[in-house]
């Protein structure tokens, strides 16, 4: 009488053991799954990743923006300090965290004359496209220093649509 | 059956059937329990959970179907049934990595999910409905998923070709060019050219068997006067192309010795002027001068040298030709003469151009290197090598082709190894049970075993024939993205079709100008119609743009239009008529359809125009941001000073027009000028020059039209 019962009971635990199985648990090394990365200006040993978004803005950022606002560029010395008044270091995050996507959209794409500043900064509307702007200011969000932190949460989601 | 028969059956058996009962139910009861407990079940719920948590519950739910979702492209032999687990895959509004996995809407990419699936980029298995086995390497499944820094190996399956949005490929690829990996293994897509490494026919002309004793050991080493290595060629990535062999001091006096008596004909020693050796020989400032000439003639441009900045050993200089620091305690001073005069006439593939020297210069220039670029004690410690033996030279000779010396270097009378490797064109859809593991204690994977293999050839296969190369780690990473991306020819009918090839462009024009263009190696630094290198303007529209005169001018005596550059034009001293076959086929070959083919000032221009384009060039659009005029202004853009006596008129207009259209890629932003201001900046501009009139000696041998 009590081996049926023995069977119920092994039976019920093998039933549960399958159910609770537990799940491998995959690696989230954020570098593991970057796309790309970036070295923190401030600090090269801290690796900052980068998705493809945020890859491209650098492409951008390497090719057209990096002269004035870095203070070192791929060929060696920067424009930056023929530049009167001077650009900011695009990973300054202390003036362009202030900015919204908005107004650095509207800074790169009018220059620095349109929204009354200097003009020295050249309009890139017509010389970058909509989405490498996009990608840009993604990637100086990405490298920004303080780090960047959207100003209302919610909505940061569909920023990015 | 008669009710009293029913009571006759005993309680007992009653009992027993009553347990069976239930344990049969229990045990019916299992398998929809487990159903309801599958992980994409569980995943499903979760997400419903999970899209309660949201603001936009609704839309998020509506777009959910309950069951298993598939994404089905016959064509590329898609199943992927990812999407069941990875709901939020498609909803922008679940961007973002606060959004837990495996919820989150994938990165915005140029491919969308729809239609290309998701296993033709991430591998894995798609039709799998459970995590470990849609994730993970199986006994039935051996591609893993791809992490995603290796994600851009999978881009370069279809795009054979440089793709800018790639960078991590494109480098990659760059390093199996550079590395010479085509020497030994057939590469799909990587070029082999011509010359891996350099022709050894005559190297015992040109070195000492010591010093090849020493170069087999340890490449490319700088040691400063304390004995410590300030540069390893292999460390710092500064010699990328010949990687250390494992050979012992046996190997080393046998190969030394075959290499070393691998002579060839001699060389001819050059007999310098008595003028010249009379004024310079006795000289003490000779060296010195030719210092000066070595700086002067722009050799950094291609090598480098090792010079201490700030208590640091640096390499300062460009990594198109070799590094010299130590040149002159490595060659020997005839062939360093015969080289300088004509490289091709020892190697006929080498990119170094053929400069027309004064005999003052050459000798100025040789002994800089004979006496500056030297090292005492580069050689010393290498043993006592006496006479080799023909048995030596004989094993020597084993020895290079059993490493493999001959599928970089050439040797008359030796058949190239070409193909000494495998072939590697399909590594990156290898299965992890074709590959070698041995004893190493790495993971079961294809990525940890090309990064084994790369890295230490020995810890995957003990008798690999592979030498030694070193990588940082990003390099390595690259590489490994690169191979990756190397699976083979496509796997279905869709993907062949989706490929998109590389182009291969050539410019290699015939004729005098080809004679010249070959001689000084034009296309090294230069692009021309998409061929050539990338280290100096591109020329495919310079007729369009430079005047005759100042490319005459420029060619004679090249001053660089962009201060900041490190890297300039050598001075070749080219002679006046090579400069007319120059500057004639540029004008009438390489120009712009873009550009009105005006050349002349007819267009006319007014000092009122040019006096507005000042004001807009100044204080509108302040172009000194980024141009220099005189000495003030930034350096991002060339030089402006001399534009009037450089510049066609009509290539301006169209420059200010649509700067891309003219150079695609260039940085200069394309604006919204109206025509006027066109025309006012554009005469401004033309009154910017140097010098009353274009520079003498230009035109008075102008023989091209």
């Amino acid at each position: 009488m009590s081996r049926p019962v023995t069977v119920v009971v092994i039976l019920i635990l093998m039933a549960g053991a399958a159910a609770c199985r537990k799940q491998p648990s995959a690696p989230q090394d954020p570098l593991a799954q970057a796309y790309d990365v970036e070295a923190d200006w401030n600090d090269p040993q801290r690796v900052i990743p980068l998705g493809y978004r945020e890859a491209q803005g650098k492409r951008v950022f390497y090719t057209q923006c990096v002269w004035c606002h870095a203070d070192s560029t791929p060929a060696g010395p920067s424009n930056r300090s023929n530049v009167t008044p001077a650009p900011p270091l695009m990973n300054d995050g202390a003036t362009l965290n202030q900015e919204s996507d908005a107004t650095l959209k509207n800074m790169i794409a009018l220059g620095g004359s349109a929204l009354g500043k200097s003009a020295m900064m050249p309009p890139y509307g017509r010389t970058l496209s909509e989405e490498e702007i996009t990608d840009l200011i993604a990637y100086i969000r990405a490298i920004a220093q303080p780090p960047y932190q959207p100003v209302a949460r919610p909505q940061s989601g569909s920023a990015g649509k | 059956m008669p009710a009293d028969e029913m009571g006759r059956i005993p309680p007992r058996l009653r009992y027993a059937f009553a347990i069976s009962s239930v344990v049969f139910v229990a045990v019916l009861a299992i398998s929809p329990v487990k159903d309801l407990q599958r992980e994409w079940k569980q995943s499903k719920r979760g997400y419903v959970r999970f899209a309660e948590t949201r603001p936009d519950t609704k839309r998020l739910l509506a777009d959910m179907h309950p069951g298993i979702d598939q994404i089905w492209i016959p064509d590329l032999n898609v199943v992927d049934r990812c999407t069941t687990c990875h709901q939020g895959m498609t909803q922008p509004s679940l961007a973002g990595v606060s959004v837990p996995q495996p919820y989150r809407a994938h990165p915005f990419v140029p491919h969308s999910v729809t239609d290309w699936g998701c296993v033709v980029c991430h591998r894995g298995q798609g039709p799998s409905t459970e995590v470990a086995e849609a994730h993970e390497t199986t006994l039935a499944w051996e591609q893993p998923i791809l992490q995603g820094r290796f994600i851009q190996g999978s881009c370069g399956a279809c795009h054979l070709g440089r793709l800018p949005q790639t960078p991590k490929l494109n480098s990659g690829r760059l390093l199996l060019e550079k590395f010479n990996c085509t020497g030994c293994h057939r590469l799909e897509g990587i070029e082999r050219p011509v010359m891996l490494g350099p022709d050894l026919s005559r190297i015992g002309r040109k070195v000492s068997r010591e010093w090849i004793y020493k170069w087999l050991k340890a490449p490319r080493t700088v040691v400063d006067a304390n004995g410590n290595t300030t540069v390893d060629g292999y460390l710092s990535g500064e010699e990328l192309r010949m990687p250390q062999f494992r050979l012992n001091d046996a190997g080393l006096r046998d190969l030394s010795a075959y290499l070393s008596s691998l002579q060839g004909e001699p060389i001819e020693p050059y007999r310098f002027s008595p003028a010249v050796l009379a004024a310079l020989e006795k000289n003490p400032e000779t060296a010195t001068q030719g210092e000066l000439r070595f700086r002067q003639m722009f050799c950094s441009t291609c090598h480098s040298l090792a010079v201490i900045r700030a208590g640091e050993t640096k390499l300062i200089g460009g990594d198109i030709g070799p590094e010299l620091t130590k040149v002159g305690s490595k060659v020997n001073q005839e062939w360093l003469i015969a080289w300088l005069r004509d490289p091709q006439g020892y190697l006929p593939h080498s990119k170094m151009p053929r400069y027309e020297w004064s005999e003052s210069d050459l000798y100025k220039v040789t002994r800089y290197i004979t006496e500056r670029l030297t090292d005492a004690d580069l050689l010393k410690d290498v043993p006592n090598l006496p006479q080799a033996t023909p048995e030596q030279i004989r094993s020597g000779q084993r020895l290079f082709l059993e490493n493999g010396c001959a599928s970089c270097h050439a040797v008359e009378g030796i058949p190239s190894q070409k193909d000494y490797g495998p072939d590697l064109s399909a590594l990156g859809a290898k299965n992890v049970s074709q590959l070698e593991f041995s004893q190493s204690k790495i993971p079961r994977t294809l990525v940890a075993y090309i990064q084994a293999k790369v890295t230490d050839p020995l810890s995957v296969n003990p008798a690999a024939r592979m030498p030694q190369y070193r990588f940082t780690p990003e390099d390595l990473d690259a590489v490994t993205t690169a191979l990756l991306a190397m699976d083979g020819p496509p796997a279905t009918a869709g993907l062949r079709r989706l490929t998109v090839p590389r182009e291969q462009p050539a410019f290699r024009p015939a004729g005098p100008f080809g004679k010249v263009y070959e001689r000084y190696k034009c296309y090294v630094c230069h692009k021309f119609n998409g061929y050539g290198g990338d280290l100096a303007p591109d020329l495919s529209f310079e007729g369009s743009r430079a005047r005759r005169a100042w490319i005459v001018e420029f060619l004679k005596n090249p001053q660089t239009l962009r201060p900041t550059l490190v890297f300039r034009m050598p001075q070749f001293n080219i002679t006046n008529q090579e400069a007319d076959v120059l500057a004639d086929y540029i004008g009438l070959v390489l120009q712009s359809p873009a550009v009105e083919g005006d050349e002349g000032d007819s267009k006319a221009y007014t000092t009122q125009m040019a006096t507005l384009g000042k004001e807009l060039y100044e204080v509108k659009y302040q172009c000194q941001s980024c141009h220099t005029i005189g000495s003030s202004g930034g350096y991002v853009g060339p030089n402006l000073s001399n534009a009037g006596n450089w510049l066609y008129p009509s290539w301006i207009e169209a420059w200010l027009k649509n700067p891309q259209e003219l150079v695609p890629g260039t940085i200069e932003p394309r604006r919204a000028f109206t025509k006027d201001e066109i025309r006012a900046l554009t005469a401004y501009l033309l009154t910017l020059r140097q010098g009353a009139k274009p520079p003498a000696g230009a035109t008075s041998h102008g023989g091209g039209q």
